[in-house]
């Protein structure tokens, strides 16, 4: 619906303050209430949980995905293809998982992501460690029917995720900011 | 209350994993949006956003060829084809600090952090189209003004000559990426 018009603009010392035109607001309405029959995040979530019978598949195939890259640079070793191909598939599952219903993968993804972000070098990133991480998030996928593997997910993050954030300090000993100056949110 | 016609807005969903792109556009037509465009990497996408000129653009910041912090720089330059001021919304798996600070600074309009849910997405749309922000243009920064409030314990100085200006009051996008929802 957009159409591009000129817009207004207040002119300062050093910066401009520009108004554009809102051609969207003509897609906003005031409704007298709120209609439970017309709420569009409760369409969406029906249209989400419809597509949800898929998600398992998904899951394996991003996990199939991080096994292939961890063994390519097993293969070739690390580059900056390898690497970030790896990083890429790691931070997919992150931001997927908890969607797919596998919310404790997602926390093993994060790990191996700062891993591989937050090495100094990452010709020093320890194979072993981006092993474990892999086989984990396989471990977790595979088990995930069992009735304990919730307890069990949340054991395996926990001491992977002490042991790289261990090898996080001592990594970047050299520049003791750099760590709090990433430090998430979450 | 507010609701929008999905109807009557056209969006971009720019993301490499067919997965993510697959349940965005499930939540659009749920929303009820009828014209939803993907492109599959940061140069697709800034084909596409020449093509479909969509009214809003929903994109991944970790893709192949350019990434969005990328592709939202080459929007964001004024005398560029295509709208400058089109509104972008960044979804992400990055959360920490850092990031959302250097999204904001290649002029993103939000910040959804993933996992995404229809509520999430659903308030940042309704926020670029009812509560859009003025673009600020200096001599190193063009895109959505990024001072959402005024703190009232800020001592520094101010760095606009001129006059002060008016800030819309928003949530910090930090704090957006802290609570998706």
């Amino acid at each position: 619906m957009s159409k591009f018009e000129k817009p207004s603009v207040m002119t300062f010392a050093d910066y401009e303050v520009i108004l554009p035109a809102n051609p969207l607001l003509g897609a906003a309405s005031h409704v007298a209430d709120n209609d439970p029959d017309n709420d569009p995040v409760a369409r969406a979530e029906q249209a989400l949980a419809v597509l949800a019978s898929e998600f398992s598949n998904w899951m394996e195939a991003e996990c199939e995905r991080l096994d292939r890259e961890r063994a390519r640079l097993r293969h070739i070793g690390i580059n900056d293809a390898t690497h970030h191909a790896l990083f890429r598939a790691a931070h997919d599952i992150k931001g997927e998982a908890a969607t797919f219903g596998y919310p404790e993968v997602a926390g093993t993804a994060a790990s191996l992501c700062r891993l591989l972000e937050h090495t100094s070098d990452m010709t020093r990133i320890p194979l072993a460690l981006i092993d474990q991480h892999v086989d984990t998030v396989r471990a977790i996928i595979r088990e995930h029917a069992r009735s304990d593997a919730g307890e069990l997910a949340k054991v395996l993050n926990s001491r992977l995720r002490e042991v790289t954030e261990d090898f996080l300090r001592q990594d970047n000993r050299h520049r003791p900011d750099y760590l709090d100056s990433i430090a998430s949110p979450r | 209350m507010i609701r929008l016609e999905f109807n009557k807005l056209r969006f971009l969903v720019i993301d490499d994993n067919a997965h993510m792109r697959r349940i965005m556009r499930t939540l659009l037509h749920g929303f009820g949006a009828r014209e939803v465009y993907e492109a599959e990497d940061g140069a697709a996408g800034l084909e596409a956003f020449t093509h479909y000129v969509p009214d809003i653009i929903i994109t991944d910041w970790e893709m192949p060829i350019f990434d969005g912090l990328e592709l939202t720089q080459m929007i964001r330059q004024p005398g560029a084809n295509g709208n400058p001021y089109v509104p972008i919304i960044m979804l992400t798996g990055h959360t920490e600090k850092a990031r959302v600070v250097s999204a904001r600074d290649a002029g993103i309009t939000e910040f959804i952090a993933k996992p995404i849910s229809a509520n999430s997405l659903y308030q940042r749309i309704l926020n670029v189209v009812v509560n859009p922000r003025p673009f600020i243009r200096t001599k190193t920064y063009f895109g959505p003004d990024r001072r959402r409030n005024v703190s009232p314990n800020y001592s520094g100085p101010e760095r606009r000559k001129g006059a002060s200006g008016d800030v819309t009051q928003q949530a910090p996008l930090l704090e957006k990426a802290k609570s998706p929802a």
